[in-house]
């Protein structure tokens, strides 16, 4: 290989940081507290041997809990235990962080028109993309040292923490890699980013399928995570892994540069094709609220057909994958539980999932109608005649149709493949799917409030999901306080497989809805467009 | 509808961001039928101005009445009658230049087809390109055929024509004395005079927040004075003298002097007992205007800018 010359790098990188240390410091800070967060969790919840066994018990009746964290090889000691609970999240959310750091700092400028004033002085064509990636290098090792210093100040061995912070560093060195490809291969940082996240989700969704259904050794091996998960922090401690992690990036970085040489700058590999002189559907309000939501809309919708086969394929499975495990296998013949029983409970934990996910994609659509404020171009549509309030009604509509959308289509596929193994109907299994929509969507009117009515704080947003998220899937682990679980809009979803369902959570959360709803309109309507 | 109805009437516009004072009582007229030109240095308000117009902004204090609404209030009867081009055109990067046209056309209820095919041929606009393949001229280009294929009566453009090029410019130029032909108000920001100056039956300068100065040009005129040049046979000694003649000097056997137009009789008079032998009399320009306003506490050291 030529030898890449980086003119200009020392002079870009310490701005570029400066810079972007604001975007990158909460995803160095939130990682690292969720590998501490479980050392301190554990030692105060799990005190007693018994409590940690029945843990483990429960963990292993649940193979949604494998399919999200991955295998919980060891869940005795606080170690074993933060390696399970922080393991692949952190590694999924270490590669978000890469992603994103490239991609802003690599192909976002040159869409805006800052990177031309860069490659106009004296830097050599791939500098940017060096910086970028340095700076995505950086964030790695600082995430890494964090995470296993502040793991150790609340108890965790240095030994055990330093290969589990590893992990997470070496996640991100390889979608740093993965993205600094796409951004030369998408016409513009939206499609790169799409492509780069659309992969590191696929990779994960594939890990925790055959987490989940228990697959063969070599299976284990096919996804970078599967890697990661070979390490194996605080049982096995085995740093080979790590390597190729390492060498991974490495190449991956090679073909970038390669791929960057041969490009045109603000362009991609796929050219953009010329489009119709006249406008269509698209020339109306929702018709151009639609268009502009609809790449993400439909990789989500895909995403769901997708996540509700594998959904579905683990729930047919988890008769099977119990019977393997010798205590569950025995809690089943000695009739304690039925496999019903647990696969409906399986059930009830991928949907209260998929609602999360789903809502992901309606904060979204919330997100943009910010996005295209500050992008000015939301001034000459109101500068028609469209009201403020015609403008947030249809990218609500949109964010609230859409994630419905996608949990209907991961239900009815759920339903199909596996309402018989849990004795219930396909009614019923699809049902609930429609049950947790409400809850989806007070997460995403909570996104829309703060766009509408106060969007320097719109990060509550994500905060949202990230808070549901926690104590809707961990939270019944750590055995908190029901009305601490209540926060989460999950937690009021009725069961509707259950003889006589109560329906009074569907009334809070369609309060919760309208409030938080209003709160949107009515802030929209009265704020100064940015 | 009478012809002196106010299309835009501005009483002591206040508007702040934080602490920072944008409008500070801005007071503002268009007639029905009028190009009014807003003329005013980077960072003046004028933006500012346009978007309280267009209700993005709410007005902190001050009346504001928008072809006899309330434009935070009456947006969507209000904006049906008018068209808006920005300064700074940012298109939807996936959207066709053609598609953009037709979306903004129907969000303000339907525009001209006849003159929208017309305006893309003279504007020399390819409609097929996307929106991040366009240069900023051609950027511009696309809102401005949008704004004036609509059929409105009201045309706000907030430096319409930068980034066009000198033929676009002249287009643009014509373009704006038909609408103007067919009754329609314009209220036209900008810095480039020459395009004022062409176009503009009114003129309101702004500075600080503030307008500093409004009426037609030539009325602005007559408040500045012209520049005067002349060769004399007989050179005068006392210029320094003079008190009609501003700044007079005298180097060799040419005079220099600015002067008010009502002096000019006196100033003449006086040269002529000197023998004239050459003389040029220049009008004040609005570039001269412009720059009496802007440069206002350029010589007063330390002021805040």
């Amino acid at each position: 290989m030529t030898r890449v010359h980086m003119t200009g790098g020392r002079a870009l990188l310490p701005v570029a940081l400066h810079q972007d240390a604001r975007n990158i410091a909460p995803w160095v800070g939130l990682i690292s507290v969720l590998s501490a967060s479980s050392i301190l969790g554990y030692r105060l919840v799990f005190t007693d041997p018994a409590e940690a066994a029945a843990l483990g018990r429960t963990v292993a009746a649940n193979p949604a809990l494998a399919l999200i964290f991955g295998p919980a090889r060891d869940l005795m000691t606080a170690e074993g235990f933060n390696t399970w609970r922080a393991g692949m999240l952190g590694a999924f959310f270490a590669g978000l962080m890469a992603i994103l750091i490239v991609v802003r700092n690599s192909r976002a400028d040159e869409d805006s028109g800052q990177a031309e004033l860069l490659a106009s002085s004296v830097m050599s064509r791939p500098t940017r993309l060096g910086v970028a990636v340095a700076m995505a290098v950086i964030a790695a090792t600082l995430l890494g040292l964090l995470s296993w210093v502040l793991t150790m100040i609340f108890g965790g061995d240095p030994t055990d923490t330093l290969f589990l912070s590893m992990t997470f560093a070496a996640s991100a060195l390889m979608f740093a890699g993965l993205s600094a490809v796409t951004a030369q291969i998408g016409s513009d940082a939206r499609s790169a980013s799409t492509l780069a996240i659309g992969i590191l989700g696929s990779l994960f969704v594939l890990r925790g399928y055959i987490d989940a259904v228990e697959g063969p050794e070599w299976a284990t091996w096919v996804t970078p995570f599967g890697w990661l998960e070979h390490v194996a922090p605080a049982t096995e401690n085995n740093p080979w892994p790590l390597l190729l992690a390492l060498t991974t990036f490495l190449a991956l970085m090679a073909y970038a540069f390669w791929l960057q040489a041969r490009r045109d700058f603000g362009q991609g590999l796929i050219a953009p094709k010329r489009g119709p002189a006249r406008g269509g559907w698209e020339s109306t309000l929702p018709g151009l609220v639609t268009r502009l939501n609809a790449g993400s809309l439909i990789t989500w919708l895909l995403a769901f057909v997708v996540l509700g086969f594998v959904f579905g394929f683990v729930a047919t499975a988890v008769g099977e994958v119990l019977q393997a495990n010798p205590a569950m296998a025995q809690a089943l013949a000695g009739g304690t539980v039925t496999e019903a029983d647990l696969t409906a409970q399986f059930l009830s934990t991928v949907l209260s999932l998929a609602g999360i996910i789903a809502a992901i994609s309606g904060v979204q659509v919330a997100m943009r109608i910010y996005a295209e404020e500050r992008n000015d171009r939301v001034d000459p549509l109101l500068a028609g005649s469209v009201t403020r309030r015609a403008y947030f009604s249809a990218n609500t509509v949109l964010a609230l149709a859409g994630s419905a959308l996608a949990l209907l289509i991961a239900g009815s596929v759920i339903a199909t493949l596996a309402s018989d193994q849990a004795g219930l109907g396909w009614g019923q299994v699809f049902g609930q799917a429609a049950a947790t929509i409400p809850a989806t969507w007070v997460l995403v009117a909570l996104a829309l409030a703060a766009i509408g009515a106060r969007p320097e704080v719109r990060l509550i947003g994500w905060l949202g999901l990230v808070a549901s998220f926690a104590l809707t899937i961990l939270g019944p682990l750590f055995r908190i306080w029901d009305w601490i679980l209540g926060i989460s809009p999950f937690w009021h979803v009725p069961n509707v497989t259950a003889a006589a369902p109560d329906w009074s959570g569907m009334a809070w959360l369609t309060l919760a809805l309208a409030v938080l709803t209003v709160i949107g309109f009515v802030g929209f309507r009265r704020r100064d467009i940015v | 509808m009478s012809g002196h109805e106010d299309v835009i009437r501005v009483d002591g516009l206040v508007k702040s961001y934080g602490a920072f004072l944008a409008l500070n009582g801005v007071d503002l007229q268009v007639t029905r039928g009028e190009v009014h030109a807003f003329l005013g240095p980077n960072g003046a308000g004028k933006s500012t101005t346009i978007r309280v117009l267009l209700g993005l902004l709410r007005a902190d204090a001050g009346e504001v009445s928008l072809l006899g609404g309330d434009p935070w209030r009456d947006v969507e009867a209000l904006h049906q009658r008018l068209a808006y081009v920005p300064g700074d055109v940012s298109l939807w990067p996936g959207l066709t230049g053609g598609q953009a046209i037709d979306l903004l056309g129907r969000l303000r209820g339907g525009l001209d087809e006849q003159r929208r095919a017309r305006l893309v041929e003279r504007f020399e606009l390819d409609p097929t390109k996307r929106g991040r393949q366009y240069s900023k001229g051609n950027k511009q280009k696309v809102a401005i055929v949008a704004a004036l294929a609509s059929d409105v009566e009201l045309l706000l453009l907030d430096e319409p024509t930068s980034g066009l090029d000198p033929l676009m410019e002249a287009v643009f130029q014509e373009e704006i004395l038909y609408e103007k032909s067919r009754g329609r108000s314009v209220l036209l920001s900008s810095h480039i005079l020459s395009e004022a100056e062409a176009l503009a039956d009114r003129v309101s300068i702004i500075r600080d927040g503030k307008v500093v100065e409004t009426g037609t040009l030539q009325q602005l005129r007559a408040n500045a004075r012209s520049t005067i040049l002349a060769t004399l046979a007989d050179p005068p000694t006392d210029v320094a003298t003079w008190s009609f003649a501003h700044d007079a000097r005298l180097e060799g056997s040419t005079f220099t002097a600015s002067v008010e137009d009502r002096d000019l009789n006196e100033t003449l008079a006086a040269l002529s007992a000197h023998g004239i032998t050459a003389l040029t009399v220049n009008p004040p320009s609005l570039e001269d205007l412009f720059l009496r306003h802007y440069d206002v506490d350029a010589d007063k050291p330390g002021s805040p800018t």
